[in-house]
């Protein structure tokens, strides 16, 4: 079917239902910050190049900037406001303000999102991994060392491991 | 940066799709989008129907009686990459594509669109709203910017994967709204960077068919890039090497060289020189250089051509030790 009417659509964000109208265009990032106020995922570039506004489709990293509302239809998707339990923070998020890998933060939901989809992937990342895991993430600040030792220092202590 | 607005079409077949294309005129087709979102935020197209192949079905890697791969052109690239079937009958695809842009890209970019990129150029992949320029060839002008005083678009096709089908010797099924027709992989591209694919404006790319291969072979993939990750090739390469039962003389070697000008790049130099020889450093080596020769180089994104060209040369020589090294490593 076509329209350029909006389409009622139902999306799992972070666990919870919400139902919105959303036009063909409206790209994921879109309905996330303008329309749920859920600002934590970030828009850099807003062309697939920095990383900012990765969030979990499914578990696995996509990029909502390029991703159509329309297309997330019937699926789990995670954003950095589903992270913390209960006001408490995740071994990603702590690893990053322990190692001191937040600086201006415009990065960092992106960084802990990828990074926490690679360690459920595999809780015992090497360093190419993390490297691999991340590479589509720009940070301006950090020189990334601090962010690499971050993730290392999260596997440590990730819960599957255990 | 916002999309501009148009309408969707879900279609569920790709004959319903090839039939939608034909229908709708001012319209494109998106499975990642990871390659055409970026192209209309940019401004510099705006379909008015988009129509989409996500939520269609996707088929898993079939493996036939004969020993032929056959892939689905919707398979993500991550997919590609951890594919067991992938991994074991076609190594060269399965690091071709673990090697493209990033895991978030990956994840939703597929083999097909892959294949069916457009060219790129510094000059063409942004926006032009604030450039006081007449356009370039691409956007209806009449000038190359990047060949300053070029007679025609100088755009270079940048796919990872293509490469690699063109040494597995791939075959890809069209289904267009006349049928379906199957082609060998190199017929895809036209050698003309300002519309860079054969396909028809209905017509689809729907399977990818990746013949079996006797005997012992071993493949490599190298591509440079400046940074690392997150990158478009500067130069990339696909080797594929067949060997005796010796495993070390080359009974047939294909090479093909990617991202270096408006269609993927074939070495017959190269590879008739492997043939018969010993896979020793020195003939490696020699083989890498050959490979420069007779090769068209475009400079592009800020890369030089002798640049380029001492690239490509250690480039081709980490591939083909790959590749040698597998044959060997499979033993």
């Amino acid at each position: 079917m076509s329209t350029n009417q909006k389409q009622l659509l139902e999306l799992s964000i972070n666990g919870e239902s919400y139902e919105l109208a959303v036009a063909c265009q409206e790209t994921l990032l879109e309905v996330l910050r303008n329309r749920l106020g859920l600002t934590g995922t970030k828009e850099g570039c807003g062309t697939g190049e920095c990383g900012s506004c990765t969030v979990l489709l499914e578990g696995e990293p996509v990029l909502a900037c390029l991703l159509l509302a329309l297309d997330c239809e019937n699926k789990q998707i995670e954003t950095i406001e589903g992270q913390s339990l209960e006001g408490r923070m995740t071994p990603v998020q702590e690893a990053f303000l322990e190692k001191g890998a937040v600086q201006c933060g415009f990065c960092t939901p992106g960084m802990v999102m990828a990074s926490t989809a690679l360690l459920k992937r595999n809780p015992d990342p090497n360093e190419e991994d993390i490297m691999e895991s991340l590479e589509g993430h720009l940070c301006r600040c950090t020189g990334y060392n601090k962010i690499m030792e971050s993730v290392q220092h999260a596997a440590k202590s990730y819960p599957e491991k255990s | 940066m916002y999309l501009p607005k148009f309408m969707i079409e879900r279609p569920e077949s790709p004959e319903e799709a090839a039939t939608l294309l034909k229908v709708r005129k001012e319209s494109r087709l998106v499975a990642g989008g990871t390659e055409l979102f970026p192209r209309m935020k940019y401004g510099l197209c705006s379909p008015e129907f988009i129509i989409s192949l996500k939520g269609s079905k996707i088929s898993r890697p079939r493996v036939t009686p004969e020993g032929m791969l056959i892939l689905d052109a919707k398979m993500s690239l991550t997919a590609i990459n951890s594919s067991p079937e992938i991994q074991e009958k076609a190594p060269l695809l399965a690091m071709a594509a673990g090697r493209v842009a990033t895991r978030e890209i990956r994840n939703m970019g597929t083999l097909g669109g892959n294949l069916c990129q457009e060219t790129r150029c510094l000059y063409f992949n942004q926006k032009h709203t604030f450039q006081f320029r007449e356009p370039c060839f691409k956007r209806g002008g009449e000038q190359c910017y990047f060949i300053p005083k070029g007679n025609k678009c100088w755009a270079v096709f940048m796919s990872d994967l293509a490469p690699a089908l063109f040494c597995l010797d791939a075959s890809i099924n069209i289904v267009g709204s006349g049928g379906v027709r199957q082609i060998e992989i190199h017929k895809l591209y036209t050698h003309d960077p300002l519309k860079p694919i054969s396909l028809k404006a209905d017509e689809i790319v729907t399977k990818i068919i990746i013949p079996k291969n006797e005997g012992t072979s071993g493949s490599g993939f190298a591509k440079f890039t400046m940074r690392g990750g997150m990158e478009f090739a500067g130069v990339n390469i696909g080797v594929f090497v067949e060997t005796e039962k010796d495993l070390h003389t080359c009974k047939g070697a294909r090479i093909t060289v990617g991202a270096i000008s408006g269609w993927p790049q074939r070495a017959p130099e190269a590879e008739t020189f492997l043939e018969g020889k010993d896979l020793t450093d020195d003939i490696i080596t020699a083989a890498s250089r050959k490979i420069t020769e007779n090769m068209k180089i475009v400079p592009h994104h800020g890369y030089t051509k002798g640049y380029l060209t001492e690239c490509l040369k250690s480039q081709a020589k980490t591939a083909l030790t790959d590749a040698t090294n597998a044959i060997i490593g499979a033993t």
